[in-house]
Order: structure tokens, then C-alpha cells, then sequence
């Protein structure tokens, strides 16, 4: 048997690339208001924490498992991070680490579950979504947690204003971040033991186990980095929103998982990349945003995000039904 | 034999880049057992899904029963009374073994399904086979054999005319093989037509009438089974001849140092106080009927599965016989024991990954600087190992989805030789492998142990451990019941004791 | 602080706006006068979530009338808004104790229905604050202590139109007036949002100009008044709901309304919704005090430190906020006396203006919540 010659058409990242194009160009041609600077500027703002919940995620969703606990976590970090701040005068920079190592915390426990203790994905993360609900409430007697201090250098991470009130320009840096994890977590995909194994752990455990691989430890970590990034998200959020408020989070992972089937994982696992998974999100988030600025009433945009992930979804089959000949 | 009842006609299908069939001619007669051969991919399984309505054909004719006809779908042919029994098990592990015969077509008692008629009826079907299943058994829990012959009870319960058995005999012993030919020549008699597609020269000798050799999805012609033989069927398929003779002693030096000694390996119901030695360059067979206890002696023996009791000893770097402790394939790798699995898409390749990462799985440290993956090196030693194996991939980054049942076999072979794995432990190393390539990996096995690498063969088919095997331990009902060297192994020996509880 | 004092000052601000028709008689509180506990009562407070510090300031009044009147109360509720049937599961198990009164704001009207029958069956007088509830069955709320929300609506609108009123006048063309809206399925929004818009009409059409009210479907129908077409009215309500109430979605929706260049105002229904103009306006930069010069009018709804900042530095030109710490604190004198076995009447609390001239005045200040 030959190898398949590979067209670029039948590379799923391509489709979304042009999928995103031919979006931007109908929300351009249907509203002029979309096609400011100002529309990219915030639309960059709030897809920072969603493609760092959708690189993290990536991961278990390889392995064809998942994490439900992505969004209510990345909350729950955010509301203590800012708790300390506000309460304890904790340094923004010692609240961002806390918020990272919380993430790291709560992935290894995800990971434990699932990897060591053999609870089925879906059920250890929901678990831990309860939890990071729960105690993301408890902070609810501090009002206003943020980690973004009013004149602080916080917001800067990822959004850079140079000069003052309506003369500054602002330029968007935190997406250079976001291309430089990617590529970096892409790299860990293709290049590394853990992102080899992380592949074979989705395609084939048994064979992988048998293989003398240590399983448990690599299922484990890819909760674990999936934890990382959600602790990053969760800065990123808090740099983005006015303020955090406790008891919310539930629903935001929808919209990262989403993002990742868009960019082609396969919902059965053992293949995926986290270049697939930026331009994902970025469809997620020009439908979040233009479907508004076309004047459609926001229920539509649910509908519709849900249509295009089935789409997603559909293409992923036909592939895989096409490769089995 | 009696009138025809199914031609297929010219028959031509495509695949994007692939020609399956071109212009095929088989037909069936009516209490005929017909042979249809050929080596994997020679376009068998193709032409039984062309007829089965699982695809459609590009042209060409089916006449069944004096009509032309095409099935749309598996339905369609099931209905019409053509049947096919799949190589790969279609059976629901968590329903029942009853459920699963009649699944789709279920009895009911008013809205209800009708449970003691699904079952009363699968006893039936049982009995007629000749085979003991409880019908109410969850079908997870049953052998890889006994869910072949529960697909075969689901086959013959369709009312079918004619029956299609693809590999039927890859999963079954000995004696469930001679139960199978039983109904077989029971169903030839009541003058049903039977398509019988396998690479077991012996079994085509004995049970079939007629034989269509395919290769490289062409027709090459049709035998009378009675009047040729074994060589000009194999001579078809492959174009050269295959050597298949026991062997006569055993290859291994009387004074070879033990590498491997295991004592009273307990592990489950399956694996009751199992003692043995393995010698150095030592092909060890391990005979016995399906569910005997081998491949669970094995996965116990690699950590797979946990044992209750017993020691497992191995010879360390300074030929010192060491108790060592195996509580995970993990440690048994560090060992240096290497396991093939009987089931290679489930347990053996990861077929998704290309030929290099599968090769390069167990191995990952040697190829690592510090965090990164050295794809060049990987590469060169990929390489290095299909040339050595001769396996057939055209690149090393082919997915081993695409590659052939053997060279799948050799890039598992490949894995471990990168792991420098001095004892291989290979679980039906050819299960699912066509004549030619069957040849090739015992030739290879032949030749590691040659080299020194100490082998265990856990095998099903006879002539298999006759031909490789230096020393024979059989197995019955968890226990070993037979430790006998090569040179005074028969075939009648074996079974005698794979047959009976311990002497 | 006197209760009694604010309590005057909300009155006023009622009377200015001209709605609280409620408020010609003798003043609700007065039923209270005298008030003492004959026992030391507990009472289940039911608050809609522990998310927004507006509950804080509830609980603060709680305080105050607890210590008051020698009472207590445990202040209970869901983790967030939206999780309705959460706070079921907890009214039914604060009503299992046979508790003296219940204290309750309910997440959603019609899902409490049931454990208000069951009150009435136990005779446990159930006092609603924040939001009433007009269908409860016969005799189970004894006393409701709510804003009027169709004034604290027309409130914002009152206080919006004298700074666009000139712009309007001598616009070239059509302008815009955004509405953000964190829902359109509570009682509260739902009123709030259209006092806003029904006063907005009624001052729009007085000076001579035609109105459409567009966007979402519930508001467009609960409007009154518009007398014109989307295409050829002078101004348009643009009316926008989230589909989920987050500051981020409720932020995609403003910016889509701000970044139309005839967009001239806007108004975020509660501190959501308020907020997330806020964070649409970081990046557009277009909110500012003078309309004259090309400046959208912001007008915020309730407190909490980034409305009140954006309120002082002239963001926003103001914000009407309710009084929950006086829903609190009547909510706890209304249980007492109904657990007195008094007959009460209802309690309505109002919605006023604040802007960076009063923020810090003695009367408003202990209502805005940080």
C-alpha cells in the first residue's frame, strides 16, 4: 500500500483557517462597526483565557478523556488569587503564581482520579468542578477579588496601553503569549516523550501499558499541565474582567472544549493539535463576537456554536471513515 | 453437490488508489463447502463485503438463486439467507450471550422482550453445536473461542442458505476446530452452500469441496480440493513453495544456562501453581486448548495481571539467576522481557502512529535528549530494523493501521529488539498472518533464538509448535499437564495432555 | 445611621419621580413604631446568591434590625443566581425546621410556589424582599419589602436625558440609546429595563422626536409608546440580553451597541450588565460626561467599587441604586411583627440617582456597596 498523498485540504487546522476567514469576511461585509480595531482588540482580550483553558484541555482530550472542572476552576483561582490581594496584601506577582500552582493542584488531583484510581473522566472532573464551585463561593465575602489593581502593571501582561485616556493605542501583546505557548505546547506534542505518550495513552493504553510505559504517571501529568494552563487561564481572566464574581465559572469550559473539537481532536481521542486547537478557539470567538454585531439576539449564537461544533464533529468521522476505507 | 446457487460474475470494485477487485468469479453450489484463499489482502474479505451488501460493487453480477441480486446492506443478505461469520468478533461484551444471538430481532412477549424464549432457543442452538455456553452469560466473560462459536450459533440461527466463515479457526482449538467441522459437514448435508475463507492449508484439505485462489485482488482460478494438492494451492496464492516440517530436535546446547525460571505462579482461576525453566536460545512452546491458562500465565508473568503467589527468577547481566519482583509490564521491561499480545490492534501496535513511534514505544529514554525527542536517531534505528525484519512499509512514517497483519507482527518484534529484550514472550505470533509472511516471522523467531534470545510460544495451531518448538509445556484448565522435548512430541502426545487434568 | 432618616430621603426621591403612588398615604414603616420581638425569633434569611456584594449590604441591614430588636437569623442561598433549583432544595429544608418567619428573595418566582403552599399549610409567615412575588398562593406572603424597579428604572432615564436631550435635538439623523440587560426572565430586570425604556419614550416623544425600541423580542413587546419605525425613527432603543449573565458576554453585547458611531447613550440594568459596559469601553474609549463633544452618556445600575470609580471619574455621568440594606433591615422588622402575630402591609423600598456630586453624601453612601 502507498502513502496516501496528503492533500492540505484534508488537514482540518486548513478548513478552520478558512472557515475563520470566510466568517470575518461576512461579519465585515454585514456590519461596518465589526471592522474596527477595536472589535480585534476585544476580541483578543477575552479569547486569552479560552485558548489557554482550550491548550490545556487539549491534552486530556487526546487521551479521550476530559476536564469539566476547567472553567469553574479557572474561577475559583481567580477569586482567591484576588482574595489575597485584597485581604492579605499578597503581591500581584506571589497571586499569580498561587493561581498557577491551585491549577497544578487540582490537575494532579484530577489525575490521581482518573489515572491511579480508574474513575471515568467525566465523573472525576465533575467532582472537581463542584468543588472548585464551591470554594470559589467562599470567597464571596471579600468583595470585588481581582488581580488587576487599579494603575498596576497586571493588565499590561496582556495588553499594552501606551500613552493616556482616548489618545492611547493599545496594542494586544498577551497574543504573542498565546502564539508562543502554542507553538511551545505544539512542540511538546510532537517532540517530547509526555506528548508522545500523551498520543498513545488516546490511541492504544493497553498496548502502551504493555509496552512498559508507566501509564499512571503519564496520565496523570497530562491532567496535571491541563491544571497548569488552567491556572494560567485564570489570570488571564482576571486581567480581562472588571471583576471576578464568585459562584460562576460553570459553562465557560464549553466554550474552550468546543473550541478543541473544532480544531480537530478526535472525539474518541489519540489525535489533536494544539495549532488545531488555536484556530478552534478563534472560531468559537468571531462567533461570539460578530454574531452580535449582526444584530443577532445572543440565544442564536449558542445555536449556532452548537451547529458548527456538529459540523466539526461530522467532519471528524468522515474522516476517520474515509482512512478505514 | 447439488445446482448453484450463488454466482458472483465480474466483479469490480475501487477504492480511491486502490483496485480491491478486478473482474472476480466465484460461485457456490448448493451442499458444497467452497474455499475461498489467498493471502491478506488478496481481496477475500472484500469480495464477501461486495456480496454481503456491507459495499457495492462497481459492476459485475451477483445471481443468487437464479435471480440477480444486490444487497444493499448486511440486512438486506441476512435476510435473504446470506450470512457471513466475521473474523473480528461482533459480539456486545456487556449484553449476554443470548442477547447477542438475537440482537436486532429480539422475541417479545407483548412489549416485553421474551428473555426465557431468547434463551431456551440459544440452548438449542448450543446443543445442536455441540458446545457448552451458558446462554445467560455475559459475553465479556467468555474466551476469545467461545465468542467465535456464539457468532457462529448467531450465523446459523438466521435460517441461512448460504454461510460465509471468514477465518472461522484463527480463535478455536483443536477440538472446537473438529466440533466446527462436525456442523459444517452437518450443514453441507441439509445442502446449504458454504463460503470458507482461512489460510489453514490442513483444514481445507479436510473439510472443503472446491478451491478459488484469489491474489492481488484478481481471480487466479479454481481447484476440486480432492484432486490437487497442498503445494499447488500454496503455489497459486504465493508462487512459491512453503516448507513445513516438524522439527526434529531440539536447536538449544544440552549445558544452556537457565534465563528464566518461574515456581508456582499463582494468578486467578486461570493459573494454578505454574513451574517451569527457560533455557537460553530456547523457543519454549506452550500448547493447550483455548483457555487453557497460557496467555494469562504470560500476562501474569509480565506484571500485566496481578498473581497471587509464586517466584519469578531471571538471569542478570552477570549470569546470576535472581529472584526479581514483577508487579507491572514496567518492571518486566526492565527486566528485559518483551510480550507480543495475541490481540496486536488491542494490545500490540498502536495502528493510529507510524511504524518509527511504534517501534520506538518501549524505548523512549534512548531516544530523549534530556526532554526532547531525537527524531533523526529514531529514525535510523526504525529504519535499520525494517530492513533487518524485511518488513514491507514504504516509509518508516507509514500509520501501521495500513500496514499487513505480519508486518504489523514484525514492528512489535522490531519494539522489543530496540528494547535489547533477551526474552520474548510471543502470544500467537501468527494469528491473522498470511502464509508467506507467517514464514518470514518463524524464520525470524528461529533465527533471534539463534542469536540467543530465549522465546516463549504460546501457540494454538499444532503444526506451528511442532515446527518451532524445542521444548513443549502443555496446558490444561490453569495447571501445566506436559513438559516434553521436541523429539519426542507428537501431535497425539500433546493433545493427550492438553486434554487432562494433571497425570 | 437612622433608619427612619433614609427612609425619608427614599420617600422624596419617590415622590420626585412621580410613581409611588403607594406613598400618598402614612409612610409603610410606620407599622413598625414601637416594635419590640416577644421572643428572641431565628429566622432562615433566603438571599438569591452569595455573588454580588449588593447581598452584603443586605445582610449589613439584617445586622442592624437583628441587633435592633434582639432577633436573630441565618442568612442562606445558592452559589449562583441562576441556580434555582438549589435554592428550592434549601427553602424546603429551612421550612422542614418549622422556622417563626422566612425571610425570602427568591432566584426564580414560579419555582417557589410549592414551598409557599406548604408555609401557609404550616402557618409560617413568609416575608419577600428584593423581589416580590405577585402569584404566591393566598396568605403565605405576608409582607414584601422590594424596590420598585419600574421607577428605579424611569429613575435612570430621568436622570440620562438632560445630558443627551441637546444632542438629540440636533442630531443629523438617527441616534442611539443602548439598554443592556443581564436577562430578560426575572421580575426585576424585567421591570427595571422597561422603566427605563417607557420613561425614556415618554421624554423622547415630549420634545417633539419619534421612538423605536429594537433588539430583544421581550422588551421590544413590553415597551409602550414607540411611534415610529426601526428605519425612520429619530431614536432608537437598542435593546441587547446576554446569553449568559457574565460580565464578559454582557461586555461583546455593549461593545456592539458602543461601537456605533450614532450611539449617543447607554444604560447596564444592574451591576452586571453595568460592568460590562465597562470593561466594552475599555478598549473603545468612547463613555464621557460631555455629549456635546461626541461623548456617550454611561448611566450604571447599583454599586460596587468599579461602577462607583467609573461614577467619580465621570465614566459614567451616574447610577440609581436600590437600598438593600434597607430591604434587609425591613425584611427583619417585617418577620418580627408578623411573628407578633401583626397584620402588615407591604413595604416598597426606591430606587435613587447618585452621581460624583453625592457619592459621598451622608444619606447615599452606606447604601453603595464596594
Amino acid at each position: 500500500m502507498t502513502k496516501k498523498k496528503k492533500s492540505i485540504l484534508s488537514d482540518q487546522r486548513f478548513v478552520v483557517l478558512l472557515v475563520i476567514i470566510a466568517l470575518s469576511a461576512v461579519f465585515s461585509f454585514m456590519s461596518k462597526e465589526f471592522r474596527q480595531y477595536t472589535t480585534i482588540l476585544s476580541m483578543l482580550d477575552f479569547s486569552y483565557y479560552d485558548l489557554l483553558m482550550a491548550i490545556g484541555v487539549t491534552f486530556p482530550l487526546i487521551t479521550g478523556g476530559v476536564d469539566l472542572s476547567i472553567g469553574t476552576g479557572m474561577v475559583c483561582y481567580a477569586l482567591i488569587g484576588g482574595t489575597l490581594i485584597r485581604n492579605n496584601n499578597v503581591p500581584v506577582l506571589a497571586a499569580m503564581l498561587i493561581c498557577i500552582v491551585l491549577g497544578i493542584l487540582i490537575g494532579t488531583l484530577n489525575g490521581v482520579l482518573i489515572g491511579i484510581m480508574n474513575l471515568p473522566p467525566f465523573l472525576a472532573t465533575l467532582c472537581t468542578c463542584m468543588i472548585t464551585r464551591g470554594a470559589g463561593s467562599l470567597c464571596s465575602a471579600t468583595p470585588w477579588p481581582t488581580l488587576n489593581q487599579p494603575g498596576g502593571w497586571f493588565h499590561s501582561i496582556f495588553k499594552l496601553t501606551i500613552g493616556q485616556g482616548r489618545s492611547a493605542s493599545r496594542y494586544p501583546i498577551g497574543f504573542l503569549w498565546m502564539i508562543l505557548l502554542v507553538i511551545l505546547m505544539e512542540f511538546v506534542l510532537n517532540h517530547t516523550k509526555f506528548g508522545r505518550y500523551t498520543i498513545a495513552i488516546g490511541s492504544n493504553k493497553e498496548a502502551a501499558a504493555l509496552s512498559g510505559i508507566n501509564v499512571k504517571f503519564y496520565h496523570v501529568m497530562v491532567y496535571v499541565v491541563c491544571g497548569l494552563f488552567t491556572g494560567l487561564a485564570a489570570i488571564a481572566y482576571a486581567a480581562v474582567t472588571p471583576t471576578v464574581q464568585p459562584g460562576t465559572g460553570a459553562g465557560l469550559e464549553m466554550d474552550a472544549i468546543g473550541g478543541v473539537f473544532v480544531g480537530g481532536v478526535a472525539a474518541s481521542g489519540g489525535y489533536g493539535s494544539v495549532v488545531g486547537t488555536l484556530v478552534g478557539i478563534f472560531v468559537i470567538m468571531l462567533l461570539k463576537t460578530g454574531l452580535p454585531y449582526v444584530g443577532l439576539q445572543a440565544n442564536w449564537q449558542q445555536i449556532i456554536t452548537g451547529l458548527v461544533l456538529i459540523v466539526a464533529v461530522l467532519i471528524d468521522i468522515l474522516k476517520e471513515k474515509k482512512s478505514a476505507k | 453437490m447439488g445446482e448453484v446457487i450463488l454466482t458472483m460474475k465480474d466483479i469490480d470494485k475501487s477504492f480511491p488508489g486502490v483496485h480491491a477487485l478486478d473482474h472476480v468469479n466465484f460461485e457456490v453450489k448448493r451442499g458444497e463447502v467452497h474455499a475461498l484463499m489467498g493471502e491478506n489482502g488478496a481481496g477475500k474479505s472484500t469480495l464477501m463485503k461486495v456480496l454481503t451488501g456491507i459495499y457495492q460493487k462497481d459492476s459485475g453480477t451477483i445471481t443468487y438463486k437464479g435471480k440477480e441480486t444486490e444487497f444493499h446492506n448486511t440486512r438486506e443478505a441476512q435476510d435473504a439467507g446470506v450470512v457471513i461469520v466475521h473474523q473480528e468478533l461482533n459480539m456486545i461484551g456487556d449484553l449476554t450471550v443470548a442477547q447477542n444471538i438475537f440482537i436486532g430481532r429480539e422475541p417479545k412477549k407483548g412489549i416485553r422482550v421474551d428473555d426465557k424464549k431468547m434463551i431456551e432457543d440459544s440452548k438449542k442452538l448450543f446443543q445442536d453445536l455441540n458446545i457448552e455456553i451458558d446462554p445467560r452469560e455475559k459475553m465479556s466473560n467468555l474466551t476469545v473461542g467461545k465468542q467465535q462459536m456464539c457468532e457462529i450459533a448467531k450465523a446459523i440461527s438466521h435460517k441461512a442458505e448460504v454461510i460465509i466463515f471468514d477465518e472461522p479457526s484463527a480463535a478455536l482449538t483443536e477440538k472446537e476446530i473438529a466440533d466446527l467441522f462436525e456442523i459444517i459437514k452437518d450443514l453441507r448435508k441439509k445442502g446449504l452452500g458454504i463460503v470458507y475463507i482461512s489460510h489453514r492449508m490442513d483444514e481445507i484439505k479436510v473439510i472443503t469441496d472446491r478451491v478459488t485462489v484469489m491474489r492481488d485482488g484478481g481471480y487466479v482460478g479454481t481447484l476440486i480440493t480432492a484432486e490437487s494438492s497442498k503445494e499447488d494451492i500454496i503455489n497459486m496464492m504465493v508462487g512459491r513453495v512453503i516448507y513445513e516440517d516438524p522439527k526434529e530436535h531440539s536447536m538449544v546446547a544440552p549445558d544452556a544456562p537457565v534465563v528464566l525460571k518461574v515456581e508456582h505462579l499463582n494468578a486467578g482461576k486461570m493459573v494454578q501453581d505454574v513451574s517451569f525453566e527457560l533455557h537460553k536460545g530456547e523457543i519454549l512452546g506452550f500448547s493447550g486448548l483455548m483457555g487453557a491458562g497460557r496467555t494469562e500465565t504470560a500476562r501474569a508473568l509480565f506484571g500485566a495481571d496481578p498473581k497471587q503467589s509464586g517466584t519469578i527468577s531471571i538471569m542478570d547481566k552477570s549470569g546470576q539467576l535472581r529472584e526479581v519482583t514483577i508487579n507491572s509490564p514496567q518492571d518486566a521491561v526492565k527486566y528485559g522481557i518483551g510480550y507480543l499480545s495475541e490481540d496486536r490492534r488491542r494490545y500490540g501496535v498502536v495502528v493510529q502512529k507510524s511504524v518509527t513511534e511504534n517501534t520506538t514505544l518501549a524505548t523512549m529514554e534512548e531516544f530523549c535528549n534530556g526532554l526532547f525527542i531525537n527524531k533523526s536517531k529514531e529514525k535510523k534505528v526504525t529504519e535499520k530494523y525494517v530492513k533487518e525484519l524485511a518488513t514491507k512499509t514504504p516509509t518508516t512514517d507509514q500509520l501501521v493501521v495500513n500496514l499487513s497483519g505480519g508486518n504489523q507482527q514484525k514492528v512489535v518484534i522490531a519494539k522489543w529488539l530496540t528494547r535489547d529484550s533477551e526474552i520474548l514472550i510471543f502470544d500467537e505470533p501468527t494469528r491473522g498472518i498470511d502464509v508467506g509472511a507467517k514464514n518470514e516471522i518463524y524464520k525470524l523467531m528461529s533465527k533471534l533464538a539463534a542469536e540467543g534470545k530465549s522465546i516463549i510460544m504460546i501457540s494454538s495451531e499444532m503444526t506451528e509448535i511442532l515446527r518451532m518448538s524445542d521444548r513443549i509445556i502443555i496446558m490444561c484448565e490453569g495447571k501445566v499437564t506436559g513438559n516434553i522435548d521436541i523429539s519426542e512430541a507428537t501431535q497425539e502426545r500433546i493433545m493427550d495432555k492438553a486434554t487432562r487434568n494433571i497425570e | 445611621m437612622k433608619a427612619k432618616k433614609v427612609m425619608a430621603l427614599v420617600l422624596c426621591a419617590a415622590m420626585v419621580s412621580g410613581l409611588a403612588a403607594t406613598t400618598v398615604m402614612a409612610a409603610p414603616e410606620d407599622q413598625f413604631d414601637g416594635l419590640t420581638a416577644n421572643e428572641a425569633y431565628e429566622f432562615p434569611m433566603m438571599v438569591k446568591s452569595f455573588q454580588a456584594t449588593y447581598w452584603e449590604a443586605a445582610m449589613k441591614g439584617m445586622d442592624k434590625a437583628a441587633e435592633e430588636l434582639g432577633v436573630t437569623y441565618t442568612a442562606q442561598g445558592p452559589n449562583s443566581e441562576s441556580d434555582i433549583a438549589d435554592q428550592v432544595n434549601m427553602i424546603n429544608t429551612a421550612i422542614a425546621a418549622n422556622p417563626v418567619g422566612l425571610g425570602l428573595a427568591a432566584c426564580d418566582t414560579s419555582s417557589v410556589q410549592e414551598a409557599l403552599q406548604t408555609c401557609v399549610d404550616k402557618g409560617i409567615p413568609v416575608v419577600t424582599f428584593d423581589t416580590g412575588i405577585t402569584d404566591a398562593p393566598e396568605g403565605s406572603v405576608v409582607c414584601e419589602v422590594c424596590t420598585d424597579n419600574a421607577q428605579a428604572g424611569a429613575v435612570a432615564a430621568e436622570n440620562m436625558y438632560p445630558a443627551i436631550k441637546d444632542v438629540i435635538a440636533n442630531a443629523e439623523g438617527q441616534v442611539i440609546i443602548g439598554e443592556v440587560n443581564q436577562d430578560a426572565t426575572g421580575q426585576n430586570i424585567q421591570q427595571r429595563g422597561t422603566g427605563f425604556i417607557d420613561k425614556m419614550i415618554e421624554l423622547v416623544k415630549a420634545d417633539g422626536k419619534t421612538v423605536a425600541v429594537k433588539g430583544n423580542e421581550f422588551y421590544v413587546n413590553a415597551a409602550t409608546g414607540a411611534d415610529a419605525t426601526e428605519a425612520d425613527a429619530d431614536v432608537v432603543i437598542q435593546v441587547a440580553v446576554p446569553a449568559q449573565t457574565t460580565v464578559e458576554l454582557c461586555s461583546t453585547e455593549a461593545q456592539a451597541i458602543l461601537s456605533q458611531e450614532n450611539c449617543i447613550a447607554i444604560f447596564g440594568s444592574n451591576q452586571v450588565s453595568a460592568e460590562g459596559v465597562l470593561a466594552a469601553n475599555a478598549n473603545l474609549n468612547v463613555l464621557g460626561s460631555d455629549a456635546a463633544n461626541g461623548d456617550v452618556i454611561g448611566v450604571g445600575f447599583d454599586a460596587g467599587s468599579i461602577i462607583k470609580a467609573a461614577v467619580t471619574d465621570g465614566t459614567f455621568l451616574g447610577a440609581v441604586t436600590q437600598s438593600p440594606l434597607m430591604m434587609g433591615y425591613y425584611a427583619i422588622y417585617a418577620l418580627t411583627a408578623a411573628a407578633n402575630g401583626q397584620e402588615l402591609e407591604d413595604v416598597p423600598t426606591a430606587g435613587y440617582w447618585y452621581d460624583a456630586t453625592n457619592i459621598d453624601a451622608e444619606d447615599i453612601a452606606p447604601n453603595l456597596y464596594d
